[in-house]
């Protein structure tokens, strides 16, 4: 599968910055404009509302691929859900607002109707709103039933286990998805620690996900390939086994590079999530193998949104 | 601003249609506009200043004060905004009803929330016959007792009591269940002063009716002894 980062990646060598003993490169994620809502989960407990949430978010790493990008962002204690349950919050991104209100009422449909004693409610507010149960009412064969309560309109459906309870809408908001950063380490074992150091930090920032499994990708891709049929293709100049046959952009200590995008809800979000991964990779320091931090961007032409590493950590450099 | 408030008049004899009380209908109204108003669109309607003494000025929220039982279509057609009833009322109180709230901390007579199609209407005491008949939607809920022929023709909508009532053969029950549209429900009330404050447990029984015209509607008894 392939993942939203690509290549050409313009890095400027002269520049350095390096953070702990790890160089962070003078480059930039490219990033671009999607559309986003966000669901609040709830079920009898944690178990099940992860249940939910999980089948919710399956599926849903790249729209590449998949139509949306999807990920859980927090649990939610009973006092934070509106029907003071234990819940999970989540995200969802599409390239447009109509693969969004697609995917999100499939996977209502699939996941959350389906799922025992879950329900769904609005995660965000905004002028758009979008379906989440008001198609899904109709399941209800006719004993379905509507409450309207303090202006929220809320649908009731008669399933096995009782009732499905869902609210009506939920706003979908403008949104960035594409943020990025690459580590560059001298072992895969030593990428990966680095990667799952990173997205445990990264977790704790609101409004963004990190789509890929375990919030981690290592299948970065460029655009094209020499099969005609083939829109994107292995991201060549940063495979380790590839550097002595393409132009690589891996020094010779480098032997495996993991990747992890970001979705957000802002573009300063993504900034302080990319923030918090990176300086929790460097503050593992020489000793965990990470040489380099890079990103991956498409040369600057295609997204509207940049994420300059070195602005990004600011002062941090050493 | 302090909310609208109507003060009856104790001379009234005869019962009072209350129906052009409502905060869509007096909206940017002043008291001595509304004091000249007419109860009803008749030659010889009395004024409104002949049964009520007017005062304040937020329209989106009304008390009726000084009530009695002979007061009858508070609330008729309301849309949206707040009307409290500090006693009780007479008969159709929330009728036709198609948004806001009702709190009425007396008891009301018959035919309370008839032809409702949205709305919450809330009492503190009891309500007379024929509460809920022809229920469109909307939600009612009645803490004290409650008279014959509850739900009749009612299509859909919530009809929430704390005692069972004598119910209509074309009204079923539907057994014990825990409904968890409830919490929403019952934290909704707490923006209002009334004894519904103390229900929390989500475990009620649930007849649903009126079977004569294919209803969907609901009667949703509380246990108010039972803790959640």
């Amino acid at each position: 599968m392939v993942a939203a980062a690509s290549s050409p990646i313009k890095i400027n060598h002269a520049t350095t910055m390096i953070i702990n003993s790890i160089k962070i490169d003078d480059t930039f994620a490219e990033a671009f404009n999607m559309r986003g809502t966000r669901v609040l989960i709830t079920a009898q407990n944690l178990k099940w509302a992860y249940h939910a949430a999980n089948a919710m978010t399956g599926f849903a790493t790249s729209v590449i691929g998949c139509g949306v990008e999807a990920g859980i962002e927090h649990e939610l204690s009973a006092d934070e859900t509106p029907d003071g349950r234990p819940g999970i919050s989540v995200l969802m991104f599409a390239m447009g607002s109509k693969v969004l209100m697609q995917q999100l009422e499939t996977r209502m449909g699939q996941c959350i109707l389906t799922c025992p004693t879950a329900a769904a409610f609005a995660g965000i507010e905004s002028d758009d709103q979008i379906s989440l149960g008001k198609n899904l009412r109709y399941f209800g064969d006719g004993y379905q039933t509507s409450k309207l309560i303090n202006g929220k309109r809320y649908w009731r459906i008669p399933v096995m286990d009782g009732e499905f309870l869902t609210e009506e809408t939920t706003g979908m908001v403008r949104a960035i998805g594409g943020g990025n950063f690459l580590i560059l380490a001298t072992s895969q074992p030593a990428a990966l620690h680095a990667a799952e150091t990173a997205i445990e930090a990264m977790k704790q920032v609101p409004n963004v996900i990190m789509p890929f499994p375990g919030g981690v990708v290592r299948s970065g891709s460029k655009v094209g390939s020499k099969y005609p049929k083939m829109f994107a293709s292995t991201n060549d100049a940063f495979c380790p086994t590839l550097k002595g046959l393409v132009s690589s952009e891996l020094s010779d200590d480098i032997e495996s590079v993991m990747e992890i995008v970001i979705d957000g809800l802002a573009f300063d979000d993504i900034a302080t999530s990319m923030r918090v991964g990176i300086q929790a990779i460097c503050d593992l320091g020489k000793a965990s193998g990470v040489k380099r931090i890079s990103a991956g961007n498409y040369g600057g032409k295609l997204g509207p949104h940049h994420f300059k590493l070195h602005e990004i950590m600011g002062s941090a450099s050493s | 601003m302090t909310a609208l408030t109507f003060t009856s008049k104790s001379n009234s004899v005869h019962n009072v249609d209350c129906r052009r009380l409502t905060p869509n209908n007096l909206a940017n109204l002043t008291v001595a506009q509304i004091e000249n108003l007419s109860l009803l669109n008749t030659k010889n309607s009395p004024k409104i200043a002949d049964c009520f003494d007017v005062s304040g000025t937020d329209a989106n929220h009304i008390i009726f004060k000084k009530t009695h039982h002979q007061l009858d279509y508070i609330g008729h057609k309301m849309t949206s905004g707040q009307i409290t009833i500090e006693g009780d009322c007479g008969d159709f109180l929330g009728a036709n009803m198609r948004g806001g709230t009702i709190i009425c901390h007396g008891n009301a007579n018959d035919r309370v929330g008839d032809q409702m199609r949205r709305g919450l209407i809330l009492i503190a005491g009891d309500a007379g016959d024929y509460c809920g008949s022809r229920m469109i939607a909307g939600t009612i809920g009645i803490y004290g007792n409650i008279g014959s022929n509850i739900g009749f023709a009612m299509k859909r909508g919530t009809i929430l009591l704390t005692k069972v009532p004598s119910l209509l053969a074309t009204i079923q029950d539907c057994g014990t269940h825990t409904l968890p549209f409830l919490t929403l429900l019952f934290k909704s009330f707490s923006a209002f002063n009334t004894p519904f404050n103390a229900l929390k447990n989500l475990r009620v029984q649930r007849y649903a009716g009126d079977l004569a015209c294919n209803g969907n509607g609901e009667i949703l008894i509380c246990n108010i002894n039972v803790s959640a």
